[in-house]
C-alpha cells in the first residue's frame, strides 16, 4: 500500500484529472442513461430496481467527480447541497419512471421541496418559500385533482389496473440517448469551460468558480438609503436612537446615511444633529427586500404582463372546461362494451 | 486500502473543508434535472406525466437562474424565476383544462389520441 500511497501523493493532480477525464465522465453519463432507460416502465418483467441502481451510481459518480474537480480550487459545497441535490435528482427520476400518475405527482412535490432547500443554500429565501407555496401548494394540487378526475379504474375489481399508456413508455432508448447526449454536452462545458470566446480571454477550465461569500454587505447596502422605516426601527431597537429623534434628509430629499461606513445622521427634538454609527453585522438588507425592490422598481411592466397572462389563463381554463363535449363513436362503443362487461360479471356472480 | 482512502480524504481536506459552494455544482444538478425531465417528456405517453416533466424542466431552469443570480450578486435571476413560476402556473391551468376536455371526449389520457386531431 505504501507504493500506491506514494504514487497517489506524487501524482495527485494527474489522478484527479484521470478520474474526471472525458472518457470517465462520459462513461458515468452513459451509465446514468442506461439506468434511466432500464428504469422506465415497460411491458413484461421490468428491471426497474437495477435501472434505478445504475442511474444512482451514474449520478453519484458524476457528483463525486464534480467535487474532486472543484476541490482543486479548494471549493467544496456544503453537505446540505449533497442531501438536497441528490434527493432532487432521485425524486426527479422517480417522477419520470413511476407508472402511476398520482405517485409521480407526489414525487414531484419532493423535487420541489428539495430544490427549495437548494434555493435556501443559495440564500434565496423568498424564492424557496414561494416555490413551496406556489408549486407544492397550488399547481401540484391542481394536478392531483385532474389525475383523480381523469383516471378511472375500468371496473371495480380492477382498481389496481394500469392503463396501457402508463405501462409502456415510448422509445425509451432514443429518448435516453437524446437527453443524456444533451447532459454530456452541458457537463463538458461545465468541466472544461467554453474556451476563449475572444482573443485574450482565459479559458475558465481550471477549478470551479466559487459562489460569492454569504454576506456581501456592499452589494445590497445601498438599498438602505431607500428603507428609512427599516433603518429607524432597527436603530431604535439597537438603542442607538431615541423615540423622539428622526433621520435627517438633505436638500434633495435623500437620507443622510452612509451604508458602507455604517453611519447615519439623526436630529434630536431641539434641532441638534448627531452622527450615529451601528456595529457591523446589524442592519442587513434581507433577500426579500432586495428582491422586492428589484421586482417592483426595475420590472413593473413585466408584472402587468404577468397579470394579463394569469387572467387569460384563468379565462381560457374556464371557457375550455365549461364546454360540453360529445363523446365520439369510438368512446361511446367503448363505454357500452364496459357496461355490458360489468353487467355480465354481476350476472355471473348472482348465478354462482 | 485504508491508507489510500485516508490519504485521499486527507488530500481533499475532508473533515474540516466546508467553505463556499460552487456555481458548477448547482449548474450540474440543474442540467441533470433538465435531462431527466426531457427523457420523461419524450418517453411517457400519459399527458399528465408529460406536463409534470415540463414542470421538472422549469424547476431545473429556476435553480440555474437563481445560482447565476447568486454568482453575480444580482436579484434579476430571482425576479426572472418569479415570472417563470407565473408562466408555469398559467400553463398548468390551460394544459390541465385541455387534458380534462380530451378525457371527456376519448376516455383516455394517452398523448397518441391527439394525433387524430387536425385542422
Amino acid at each position: 500500500m505504501g507504493v500506491a500511497d506514494r504514487t497517489l501523493r506524487s501524482q495527485g493532480r494527474p489522478l484527479l484529472n484521470a478520474i474526471i477525464n472525458p472518457i470517465a465522465l462520459y462513461l458515468l453519463i452513459a451509465l446514468a442513461g442506461v439506468g434511466v432507460c432500464l428504469a422506465l416502465p415497460r411491458k413484461g418483467p421490468s428491471p426497474q430496481a437495477l435501472g434505478g441502481l445504475l442511474a444512482a451510481a451514474g449520478f453519484g459518480g458524476l457528483v463525486l467527480a464534480l467535487t474532486l474537480w472543484a476541490n482543486e480550487s479548494g471549493a467544496i459545497p456544503n453537505p446540505y447541497f449533497y442531501v438536497f441535490g441528490l434527493v432532487a435528482l432521485g425524486a426527479g427520476l422517480r417522477v419520470v419512471t413511476h407508472p402511476r400518475p398520482v405517485y409521480a405527482a407526489l414525487y414531484f412535490i419532493l423535487v420541489v421541496l428539495a430544490s427549495a432547500g437548494l434555493l435556501l443554500i443559495l440564500s434565496a429565501e423568498f424564492m424557496a418559500f414561494a416555490m413551496i407555496i406556489v408549486y407544492a401548494g397550488a399547481i401540484l394540487i391542481t394536478y392531483l385533482f385532474v389525475i383523480m378526475l381523469a383516471t378511472q379504474a375500468p371496473s371495480e375489481d380492477m382498481i389496481d389496473a394500469l392503463a396501457d399508456y402508463d405501462r409502456q413508455s415510448r422509445e425509451p432508448v432514443g429518448a435516453a440517448v437524446a437527453g443524456f447526449v444533451l447532459l454530456a454536452a452541458m457537463t463538458t462545458l461545465l468541466f472544461r469551460g467554453i474556451g476563449p470566446t475572444e482573443a485574450g480571454d482565459h479559458a475558465p477550465g481550471h477549478g470551479a468558480p466559487a459562489l460569492v461569500a454569504k454576506n456581501d454587505a456592499s452589494a445590497d447596502a445601498a438599498l438602505l438609503l431607500r428603507l428609512p422605516g427599516k433603518v429607524e426601527t432597527e436603530l431604535r431597537e439597537l438603542g442607538l436612537m431615541e423615540h423622539d429623534e428622526a433621520l435627517v434628509r438633505d436638500a434633495s430629499g435623500a437620507l443622510m446615511l452612509d451604508p458602507v461606513a455604517r453611519e447615519a445622521v439623526v436630529v434630536e427634538p431641539d434641532g441638534t444633529t448627531r452622527v450615529v454609527s451601528w456595529p457591523e453585522g446589524e442592519l442587513n438588507v434581507q433577500n426579500i427586500e432586495g428582491l422586492g425592490f428589484n421586482l417592483l422598481d426595475e420590472h413593473p411592466g413585466s408584472i402587468e404582463i404577468a397579470g394579463v397572462i394569469l387572467l387569460m389563463a384563468m379565462l381560457g381554463a374556464v371557457v375550455l372546461s365549461r364546454k360540453q363535449v360529445e363523446m365520439d363513436e369510438e368512446a361511446k362503443a367503448r363505454q357500452a362494451r364496459r357496461l355490458s362487461a360489468e353487467l355480465q360479471a354481476t350476472a355471473v356472480e348472482r348465478r354462482s | 486500502m485504508m491508507d489510500v482512502i485516508a490519504s485521499t480524504l486527507a488530500q481533499s481536506g475532508w473533515p474540516e473543508a466546508m467553505p463556499a459552494p460552487t456555481l458548477a455544482h448547482y449548474l450540474f444538478v440543474s442540467v441533470a434535472m433538465f435531462a431527466i425531465g426531457l427523457v420523461g417528456f419524450l418517453t411517457r405517453r400519459n399527458l399528465i406525466i408529460m406536463f409534470l416533466c415540463t414542470e421538472l424542466m422549469f424547476q431545473a431552469a429556476g435553480i440555474a437562474l437563481v445560482a447565476f443570480g447568486r454568482y453575480h450578486l444580482d436579484y434579476n435571476g430571482q425576479t426572472f424565476v418569479i415570472f417563470v413560476v407565473t408562466v408555469a402556473a398559467a400553463e398548468a391551468a390551460l394544459a390541465l383544462a385541455l387534458v380534462v376536455l380530451l378525457f371527456r371526449k376519448r376516455e383516455s389520457l394517452s398523448a397518441d389520441e391527439w394525433a387524430e386531431m387536425r385542422g
